[in-house]
């Protein structure tokens, strides 16, 4: 829709195909970008499922038609969306239950309960941090909608967050600002969802656990930031099951990742730094950095005293988790798989012991996290058809497509590496500190992209003034 | 303005309660919107753009929609013109859309696929 999009503000009709189910998404995303009621022509169900034959009889039936009708025939009807409240405009009143009816009625809330948010509440939220309200942090795609201090701060008290956190959530809004991080892709059918980690020295004395049960529900700052990050994607980015959420399944909103900053304090001198390290960051800055991922599963149980006895288990982990996701290295991305490695401390610890620094952890993964060429080309060709031509990977590394180590032989089960060159692999450090276990998950590409900022604590120098 | 305003009043142990008077949780649009470009009076005689993602099947659905077109007396410029309009070259080479467009007299374009 956005190619479509540029070529209409270019002065030249368009007319945009998609498959069934997609036509209120497609509209959605085109009146976000400006553009009201984009003519369509639809894929009668969806062209995965179906044997050419069938695919081109139907596109021959129903969609050709339609785009020489969209190419040729003006369309007077608008899909625009009027009438809506403006920010400081009053949309309900009543009991608590009454809220929280007509914000799940409305679309607006997660579907658990809300605390509502008065202008009162709302006022007094943003006033301790001296923001102006009506900052425009940057602009949410694909709503196109402002994401002003103001709308950050009304979700932040539905979420029940603290105002003390206020700073963190106005680093997040920086990242979806970011078209780095590419939140308008937050939509895709896939599904995968955000995870915010955070670092840096004030992550304990702003309440969050990075011990024991760090991906749990139950501690306040890790909670309500991440129920936080999807009522603002709902609510101002627009993903909506009803606009531009297209997600097959989902998972729900993610608790926050918070890294276990002594810990690494600690190690720091043998080349353990916080994962905001990785773009830019000092190990001494308060940092928020955000990435889309799929999914994740535990390597439990990692036995041993020395790196080379655990390294293998870990890569196994790694390779274990690398399915469709490939297709970030080619085919939906370029060298964009980067999942995330999450090791307790005392197996960070282990590898300190054995003199390996973080990026010595990165070269053997890169060795050891492999999978025979077979199935990478599965993944990305013959099982997903998202590779056109379904090229080899030694076609590939012809064409300079992937790296000369992914085609080492043109033998099938020779073993390739899942990232393009080792500091693709992402480590934080977290969890209980006393148990040797470690977690991975699966990053989706440019579809949520690995995206860093500083979380800033100092009082902000916007002109301070309350809403009235 | 109290704008749709949706209160709930009665005798329910619930109207007892305190109540709430709430804002709307979402931010306004910041872009105006834009008039479609006009439609093509004809095909006969235009030439049509193809722009592709690279994905769900455009290989084959593509030179369909060529042959339908050029059968309307339309002449078609292959979406190779505008590259992989998905992945990490995206938002470059949606910025030079409206220069391809011009450089190759294209007056009109059909864009997939979305799926």
């Amino acid at each position: 829709m956005r190619a479509s999009v540029a070529a209409e503000k270019a002065g030249i009709p368009s007319v945009s195909l998609v498959c069934s189910g997609f036509e209120r998404q497609a509209l959605a995303t085109g009146r976000g970008l400006g553009i009201d009621n984009l003519p369509l022509a639809v894929l009668n169900g969806h062209v995965d499922s179906v044997t050419s034959e069938e695919m081109i009889s139907r596109f021959l039936a129903q969609t050709v038609p339609e785009i020489l009708r969209g190419l040729t025939v003006e369309s007077l009807e608008s899909d625009a969306q009027h009438g809506e409240p403006s920010a400081l405009d009053i949309v309900g009143c009543g009991s608590i239950d009454h809220i929280n009816d007509l914000f799940a009625r409305k679309g607006w809330s997660d579907g658990s309960p809300i605390v509502p948010p008065t202008k009162d509440r709302v006022d007094d939220f943003i006033a301790e941090s001296g923001n102006d309200p009506w900052r425009v942090i940057g602009q949410a795609r694909p709503s196109s909608r402002d994401m002003t201090v103001w709308s950050v701060a009304v979700n932040a008290v539905m979420a029940g967050v603290r105002a003390e956190h206020f700073p963190v959530l106005l680093a997040i809004a920086e990242v979806l600002a970011d078209p780095t991080y590419g939140v308008e892709h937050s939509g895709n059918t896939t599904g995968a969802d955000a995870l915010i980690v955070v670092s840096g020295p004030s992550t304990a004395e702003l309440g969050f656990n990075s011990g024991a049960g760090a991906l749990r529900d139950g501690t306040p700052a890790n909670t309500t930031i991440g129920r936080w990050l999807r009522l603002y994607q709902r609510n101002v980015c627009g993903f909506t099951i009803s606009e531009h959420d297209k997600a097959t399944f989902g998972n729900s909103a993610r608790v926050v990742l918070a890294e276990d900053h002594e810990t690494l304090r600690e190690i720091r001198d043998h080349g353990w730094f916080p994962l905001s390290a990785d773009f830019g960051f000092d190990a001494n800055d308060d940092t928020v950095t955000i990435v889309r991922v799929n999914g994740g599963t535990i390597v439990g149980s990692v036995f041993g005293s020395t790196a080379e006895q655990i390294i293998a288990y870990l890569a196994d982990g790694l390779a274990r988790l690398s399915g469709w996701e490939l297709t970030h290295n080619y085919g939906l991305g370029s060298g964009q798989f980067q999942p995330l490695l999450v090791v307790s401390p005392l197996l960070a610890r282990t590898f300190v012991r054995s003199g390996w620094s973080k990026d010595d952890v990165r070269s053997a993964l890169f060795e050891q996290a492999r999978i025979p060429a077979w199935r990478y080309e599965s993944y990305i060709g013959i099982w997903s058809n998202l590779t056109t031509g379904q090229p080899t990977l030694t076609e590939l590394a012809a064409a300079g497509h992937v790296p000369e180590a992914f085609a080492v032989s043109t033998d099938p089960n020779r073993l390739v590496p899942i990232v393009f060159e080792p500091s693709k692999f992402r480590i934080a450090v977290a969890g209980d500190p006393n148990r040797a276990n470690a977690y991975v998950m699966s990053n989706d590409g440019p579809h949520g992209m690995w995206t860093s900022k500083r979380i800033d604590r100092s009082r902000s120098d916007d002109l301070v003034c309350r809403v009235e | 303005m109290n704008l749709n305003v949706d209160s709930s009043q009665g005798n329910s142990a619930a109207s007892r309660e305190p109540q709430f008077e709430v804002v709307w949780p979402s931010s306004p649009r910041g872009v105006q919107s834009n008039p479609k470009a006009p439609r093509l009076d004809r095909l006969e005689g235009k030439r049509i753009g193809f722009m592709w993602d690279y994905l769900f099947r455009g290989e084959e659905l593509f030179p369909v929609l060529k042959r339908e077109l050029e059968r309307s007396g339309a002449e078609v410029v292959g979406y190779e013109a505008f590259g992989n309009l998905h992945g990490p070259n995206e938002a470059q080479l949606v910025g030079e859309i409206a220069s391809v467009i011009a450089a190759r007299g294209i007056d009109a374009v059909v864009s997939g696929n979305g799926c």
